[in-house]
């Protein structure tokens, strides 16, 4: 510990964010340590997969024996149902003695959250393991949105494809090529419907490769009124779209519902290709008996679309030094070395290369490209839904 | 002690719906009031805008017609399927063997049932195995889950429901008297499905108005079946709400709220067509009841096979999913077992299902004892809920109601978390007991307690001794009902219980989201368990409770629900 504190002076002069940092000084996480104690933390996190699950649970026992902090995982089916619960709190006034200690999110749940003053914080620059997080990787935007210290960075989603080599050892390294292959091989392709989290990825992915203006699209847009502007940057998505859907999986009347279903249908033999945001997805996938042990994860050429996802505490958190010291333990290098283990997890780290025990992520990350601005999900999967939804 | 009951039941479960429909009326007008001084996302102008945005949706008018149509057709085939099952084997030998094979049936939870069609009917499902085994290609073969037009999903409903409908006629039938129907009927020349179809088909439809209106607003607002095996392009209308719910954008929560609230809307049409429907055929058009009798036929001695063979075909595959760690299509069994998974769960396992029986055990009993205090007072002050407020808990998205009831618990300082767990499951079993009940005490011979009354014995008395036993066969069914209502609850469990409070049903469903088949498989055994256990039992308990009236008179019963008339002494 004293060495990472030792680690976190240093750091934490140097924080992403303009905020006015805190000086973590090791008394004041002395003193935080000192308040989680018999805490017992909630942390409302997505539930479907056991994988995760059983990590969670690995690292309940952990710091219950290091820290005497109870970590107790609620399960949601979708994390949108707590940020219901959190602006219903809110509605009524209950600023403390909330139900929700730490929460899992990204992306729009965050903008929500944060827009609606649903977030404690800031309180990343406080963790003597911020010192040890990749600053490289955008940890200090989510979605766009600056997270401002409200939120701490947990893994890496990359938006990769899966193949299985057997059936298919040549895979497409573009979207044109993918066309092509849906067109030599008709109702074998496939991507989840918007807006499922990782339909409107695919989605975006596409625009930013087919679109003649991608510098356009870090800027915010507002369909209603720039109709025609919208239009021009998005025809040829929506040109590629109509040539593929007649030669997709059921002729484009019915897509699978999400990441799950679409590497399910890859094992079913029905897709030639499955989408998922976890760079590790096949290897889990294949320890899972999910998958055959052929399959392969890759990206397009063009890279892969990247987002992190991150910690957050509610603001009327019971137990807030006991969140903290979750989070901070969840970004510890053995935390994070055991979460990139696709016999456990397979969820890449955010931590530096150098800051883990092997001194290595082992395995590379896929080249980056950045999310387009949070408007354009919500024009393209409103548009999507105008044109194909029905 | 009556009027305390039913006054109980007013504060329980009636007065909740004001905030709950609070919750869905003040967004849907785009107002959400917020303590504090809090910058809000301008919510707080009253306009229409979120009716706007439901009837701007593109494909919202397909979204409503696939709800109709799912909705309506799967409970008129249900009824008919119930008809039709009644008249063949009611009071035959049969009988008791239909039973026993509907207890499953009925036991196994919706979201279970959905789970294992979709195992049977998906496009890589078993039955698509077999055909791809007898050397045939399925690529690209029309499935009945998520196909266009909801068939798949209205088959199934039709199916999981009628299981309901026939054990909700069983108590009307006791009631009934149909020996002596047949007796009279016989003599004046009618054959079997004759007397089925203009003798006793007019009475009982009107006493099962209640359980068919149920099904009916359970088929237009149902949720977690249509989205496991429901169309998807464009979904059913509750569906779609549901989605809209889950946006995180809150300046989209007056869309949800206002669709809501027009699904809302629509059920209530529904459900005052499905009276006038009623009408029509039994009191206007009534010439076919008194044509004489022809001697006709009916199907019905195998219109109970897709209940029994789905189930029996569903229960082996998911047993077999659970085991299964490689099953690759087209397989017909899978290629490497493990027992990880069942494994994994079993520690949690005891604690979700203590917790699962603590919550359906006590939330029966005292939606039981409040549902007896409505009845009673209604038959001794004529004086009762009106039936479409009890089952408003029923008919709209729980989704939309909870939001109301979850801001007013906030207000109570503290985290009490089980008593409001406790106080939605109550809120929503009541219906179910209350639907349950009425028709058998709309049925009972009040001369038999008055008789009772005239022998000596106190109120008391001559309700435990004469009323409580008569009707103990109706009793145990609707216990069995209400404990399986608490069961499957899941999102006021989730909601209410800020997720502190874990049972089976919450846990499938969370796992679920993950749509590993083999975890679905095991929840989809265990949500089926417990209630199959209930049902076996009170089944079993009917069977052998209660006693048969020897009156040959029977009360005629007034139509008109709101008020229940004088007892008749011609």
């Amino acid at each position: 510990m004293t060495l990472l504190t030792a680690l976190t002076i240093a750091a934490s002069a140097s924080t992403a964010y303009a905020e006015a940092p805190s000086m973590a000084t090791e008394q004041d996480w002395q003193q935080v340590l000192q308040q989680a104690k018999g805490e017992t933390v909630y942390f409302n996190a997505w539930g479907g997969s056991q994988e995760i699950n059983e990590y969670l649970r690995w690292a309940s026992r952990e710091l219950q024996s290091r820290y005497n902090v109870t970590l107790k995982q609620v399960k949601v089916a979708d994390i949108a149902e707590t940020t219901q619960r959190l602006l219903a709190e809110k509605t009524a006034g209950k600023n403390n003695d909330g139900s929700v200690d730490l929460v899992w999110i990204n992306g729009e749940n965050f903008r929500s959250m944060k827009h609606s003053n649903l977030l404690y914080g800031p309180f990343v620059s406080s963790l003597p393991n911020w010192a040890l997080v990749d600053k490289r990787l955008p940890v200090d935007v989510d979605f766009t949105e600056p997270t401002e210290g409200l939120e701490a960075p947990w893994g890496v989603g990359q938006l990769v494809y899966i193949h299985d080599t057997k059936q298919l050892n040549n895979p497409p390294k573009n979207f044109s090529e993918l066309l092509s292959l849906a067109k030599a091989y008709p109702g074998q392709i496939s991507y989840p419907q918007p807006p499922e989290f990782h339909g409107s990825s695919f989605l975006k992915a596409a625009l930013i490769a087919l679109t003649n203006q991608p510098e356009r699209l870090a800027t915010a847009i507002d369909a209603t009124q720039q109709t025609e502007l919208f239009q021009q940057i998005t025809s040829p998505l929506w040109a590629y779209l109509d040539q593929l859907h007649p030669v997709a999986w059921k002729q484009g009347k019915q897509f699978p519902s999400g990441s799950p279903q679409t590497i399910q249908l890859l094992d079913d033999r029905q897709l030639l290709m499955a989408i998922t945001f976890n760079p590790n997805a096949a290897n889990a996938a294949i320890e899972n008996g999910k998958l055959p042990e052929t399959a392969q994860a890759y990206a397009f050429d063009q890279g892969a679309l990247s987002n992190i996802h991150f910690l957050a505490i509610p603001w009327n958190a019971t137990a807030k030094a006991g969140a903290k010291v979750a989070i901070n333990f969840l970004l510890s290098p053995e935390a994070q070395m055991r979460k990139a283990d696709t016999r456990i997890w397979g969820d890449p780290s955010v931590l530096k290369e150098e800051a883990l025990p092997a001194g290595e992520r082992g395995f590379a990350l896929f080249k980056p490209i950045s999310e387009p601005h949070p408007s354009w999900q919500i024009a393209l999967e409103q548009e999507w839904q105008k044109r194909y939804g029905h | 002690m009556i009027h305390v009951l039913f006054l109980s039941a007013i504060l329980l479960c009636i007065l909740p719906l004001l905030p709950g429909m609070a919750g869905i009326l003040l967004p849907a007008f785009s107002w959400l009031p917020v303590a504090g001084a809090n910058q809000f996302i301008g919510l707080d102008a009253v306009n229409l805008s979120g009716f706007h945005q439901v009837l701007s949706w593109p494909g919202v008018s397909q979204s409503i017609q696939l709800s109709l149509f799912t909705g309506i057709t799967s409970s008129l085939i249900a009824l008919a399927l119930t008809f039709f099952i009644l008249q063949a084997n009611w009071h035959k030998q049969s009988w008791q063997r239909i039973e026993r094979m509907l207890s499953p049936m009925l036991a196994m939870p919706h979201v279970a049932f959905a789970i294992g069609f979709a195992f049977l009917f998906s496009p890589t499902g078993w039955i698509y195995r077999v055909i791809e085994g007898l050397g045939f290609t399925t690529h690209n073969a029309p499935s009945l889950t998520q196909d266009p037009y909801g068939i798949g999903l209205t088959l199934a409903l039709a199916i999981k429901e009628t299981p309901f409908l026939v054990l909700m006629s069983v108590s009307v039938l006791k009631q009934l008297n149909i020996d002596r129907l047949y007796a009279s009927a016989s003599g004046l020349g009618y054959n079997r499905a004759d007397i089925w179809l203009k003798v006793i088909l007019p009475q009982w439809l009107p006493k099962m108005r209640l359980p068919f209106y149920a099904v009916l607003a359970f088929g237009l607002s149902v949720v977690d079946v249509a989205l496991i095996i429901g169309p998807t392009r464009p979904p059913t209308f509750s569906v779609l709400i549901w989605q809209w719910f889950n946006e995180p954008d809150l300046s989209l929560l007056p869309r949800a709220a206002a669709g809501a609230l027009c699904l809302l809307i629509l059920a209530l049409i529904t459900l005052a067509t499905a009276r006038f429907g009623e009408w029509l055929v039994l009191q206007y058009w009534r010439r076919w009841q008194i044509s004489g009798a022809k001697v006709r036929q009916l199907i019905g001695n195998t219109g109970y096979l897709p209940l029994v063979i789905i189930p029996l075909c569903i229960i082996p595959i998911l047993i077999m999913w659970s085991f299964a760690q490689r099953w690759r299509f087209p397989d017909m069994l899978p290629s490497r077992l493990s027992d990880r998974f069942w494994l994994q769960e079993l520690p949690t396992l005891w604690e979700l299902s203590f917790n699962s029986l603590v919550l359906a055990v006590i939330s029966t009993a005292i939606a039981l004892i409040l549902t007896i205090g409505c009845l009673e007072y209604r038959d001794r002050h004529q004086r009762s809920i009106p039936f479409w407020l009890i089952a408003i808990p029923m008919v709209i998205p729980q989704l939309s109601l909870l939001f109301g009831l979850q801001v007013t618990t906030h207000f109570i300082p503290g985290q009490h978390y089980w008593l409001w767990v406790c106080w939605s499951h109550i809120l929503f079993v009541f219906p179910y007991l209350y639907l349950a009940l009425d028709g058998p005490w709309r049925s009972f011979d009040v001369r038999l307690y008055q008789s009772a009354r005239s022998l000596g014995c106190t109120h008391w008395q001559a309700w435990w001794k004469v009323k409580r036993v008569l009707l103990q066969p109706s009793l145990w069914i609707a216990v069995a009902i209400g404990l399986s209502v608490s069961l499957t609850q899941y999102l006021p469990t989730q909601m209410l219980g800020a997720g502190r409070v874990t049972t089976i049903t919450t846990e499938a469903v969370a796992l679920a989201s993950g749509q590993d088949r083999r975890v679905s498989a095991i929840y989809g055994i265990l949500q089926g368990l417990l209630p199959f256990i209930f049902f076996s039992l009170a089944l079993f308990a009917s069977n052998h409770s209660g006693v048969r009236p020897q009156s040959n008179t029977k009360r005629s019963t007034s139509t008109d629900e709101f008020i229940c008339g004088k007892p008749n002494y011609k």
